[in-house]
């Protein structure tokens, strides 16, 4: 691993390792001497450094994020020392002798962190790195352990999904269980699947369906069609990326490098369905509705500013379980599986039922069908 | 020929082959998806990822129904006082009024099709009230009560053995396991009562005012 580094390594703690929890004197935090430490930067100073710099803003597009800010000199001055803050609180905390410890790794996590390349360019070690790092940095902030996984696309594998408008009822229960399993903030209501609610005998007219109908379902005279990102094999999303931080998996997954997105929604724009969505502010988790059971492309927390979409529940997919939408779904509208399986209940529904996909003409190749009873 | 008219088509014919090996993209050599799982699903080899830890809890038998074999949850250790015959010892009739003990299913309406269509013996045996019975009055056991739903559903039977009715229990992996028709329908009451979403977007609702 050391001779594929690509970047410099900070070695705050003195050769300690990244996963020794504990220091010489025996204690898993604070320092061995003295506790006394009039330059060292407490955790809540750093952390208000970094919130200073991304603080939280209302929403706004394009040329008002940048010019229509309303500024007291105050703030300037916050912003324009806080990433300078960033930087010296990794100074102050390495020429401290005795700063404490988990400070010290968490400024090395950071650091790395910061230097990580592309998750696709990465090595399996690579990865396993990063996934770790991740996993202690949660640690050292919440006190609480996460699994994360960072598992690669299975070969023979090619996952797609059928859903029967049929039956679909609307009850919304995919929804919910979705946002559970993926982490999804709370506090914007961010869903990945929009279930839209359409009249009989207008055709598939998403101009005239409502996607949030609260009243007693089936409706009559209507039926229900679930939407969320289809997993194009060929992906106009990840084609107009201008950092590649969205590409498709072997096992045909379209997935997001949360890291490595600058969040410039151009994926937003492209894709056709509408399948993409955007963190305006930072994501809002409970800590205990938080799922720990994560992958480094699906299901971990993001943060401010970034792309996120469905990822067929990676995290569940790739360790052979069914995705959460197809689990929650008490009508069996979802059908969940391997496409290159010929022995498979989804090649069965493709090969023996009448199935069509939304925007066909476009080649965007959805890997999500559709049919009737 | 002249030198003039070889050396043109010997720089065409580098030409045409660096142009058209150079556009040949790995990723794109399939026409559509469809070609692409035909293609790639001809040396299917299996994968390592298997159904079997997430099923190991459940109860399973395997059934075999016009060449698909799947497992189904074991039905009889789940009815709740099976074995029926230890109540059921005389014929109904006899056993309706006072004097026999707990009644376990007085209660029991049947909402499923119409009088005339259905009644409890269409389903269960009278003569032997541990098993089920076929129009025909051939025996059904209650691990194999989808052949008994089959006589008239035969459509929903159909994508039920194939996959699209019903749905698999928490794995997408081989070996395949489905629920059967009586985990999610009540075979005395088989439809389901409308009820409310379990969700209302309220953010949207403000977004969109």
């Amino acid at each position: 691993m050391a001779n594929t580094k690509k970047w410099f390594s900070l070695n705050l703690r003195n050769n300690k390792t990244a996963n020794n929890d504990s220091c010489g004197c025996g204690k898993t935090s604070g320092g061995c001497g003295s506790s006394e430490n009039l330059h060292h930067m407490s955790d809540v100073d750093f952390d208000a450094a970094v919130d200073a710099s991304i603080a939280d803003e209302t929403p706004k597009d394009g040329f008002g994020q940048v010019f229509d800010v309303q500024m007291d000199r105050r703030s300037a001055f916050k912003k324009l020392t806080a990433s300078l803050l960033i930087g010296a609180g990794a100074v102050s905390t390495s020429c401290s002798v005795i700063a404490d410890d988990d400070a010290k790794e968490k400024a090395e996590i950071d650091w790395e962190e910061q230097f990580k390349g592309n998750y696709k360019l990465m090595t399996d070690d690579e990865k396993n790195a990063t996934v770790d790092r991740l996993v202690r940095s949660y640690q050292i902030r919440t006190g609480k352990t996460i699994s994360m996984s960072s598992k690669n696309a299975e070969e023979d594998v090619l996952f797609g999904y059928a859903f029967n408008i049929s039956k679909c009822q609307g009850y919304m229960d995919c929804v919910n269980a979705c946002i559970e399993e993926n982490n999804q903030d709370r506090n914007s209501e961010m869903q990945y699947i929009r279930i839209h609610e359409m009249k009989d005998g207008k055709g598939l007219n998403f101009g005239e369906a409502d996607d949030n109908y609260y009243h007693e379902v089936p409706a009559e005279g209507h039926f229900y069609m679930g939407t969320q990102c289809f997993h194009c094999d060929n992906p106009p999303c990840v084609e107009v990326c201008p950092v590649q931080a969205t590409w498709r998996e072997e096992d045909g997954l379209v997935v997001v490098d949360y890291d490595w997105c600058v969040g410039c929604r151009y994926c937003m724009a492209a894709c056709p369905y509408d399948g993409r969505r955007f963190n305006w502010s930072k994501p809002e988790v409970p800590e205990k509705e938080v799922n720990h059971n994560q992958h480094y492309l699906g299901n971990r927390l993001r943060k401010k500013g970034v792309m996120e979409k469905c990822t067929f529940c990676v995290q569940r997919s790739r360790a052979g379980q069914n995705p959460a939408c197809v689990e929650a779904c008490p009508t069996g509208a979802r059908i969940f599986g391997n496409l290159l399986d010929p022995e498979s209940t989804i090649r069965w529904v493709l090969e023996n039922k009448k199935v069509f996909r939304l925007k066909e003409d476009l080649g965007t190749e959805p890997k999500f069908w559709y049919f009737m009873d | 020929m002249n030198r003039q008219s070889i050396l043109s088509i010997f720089v065409f014919a580098v030409l045409f082959s660096v142009v058209f090996t150079s556009c040949k993209k790995e990723e794109h050599q399939y026409h559509s998806i469809i070609d692409k799982i035909e293609a790639e699903s001809k040396n299917y080899q299996g994968t390592n990822i298997s159904s079997e830890q997430f099923i190991s809890e459940i109860e399973m038998i395997e059934i075999s129904e016009d060449g698909h074999t799947f497992l189904i949850p074991e039905r009889k250790s789940q009815i709740k006082s099976y074995d029926c015959n230890e109540c059921h010892s005389k014929p109904i009739n006899e056993l309706k009024g006072k004097g026999h003990g707990q009644k376990a299913h007085w209660d029991l309406t049947l909402v499923h099709a119409d009088e005339k269509t259905m009644n409890c013996a269409t389903c269960h045996d009278e003569s032997n009230m541990n098993l089920l019975k076929s129009l025909t009055g051939a025996k059904i056991d209650f691990n194999n009560s989808y052949n008994s739903c089959s006589q008239c559903h035969s459509k929903q039977f159909n994508d039920w053995k194939g996959g699209a009715h019903g749905k698999r229990i928490k794995s997408w992996a081989p070996p395949r396991a489905s629920l059967t028709c009586v985990n999610c329908h009540n075979p005395h009451k088989p439809s389901f009562d409308s009820r409310w979403p379990v969700r209302f977007n309220t953010q949207t609702e403000e977004e969109r005012k």
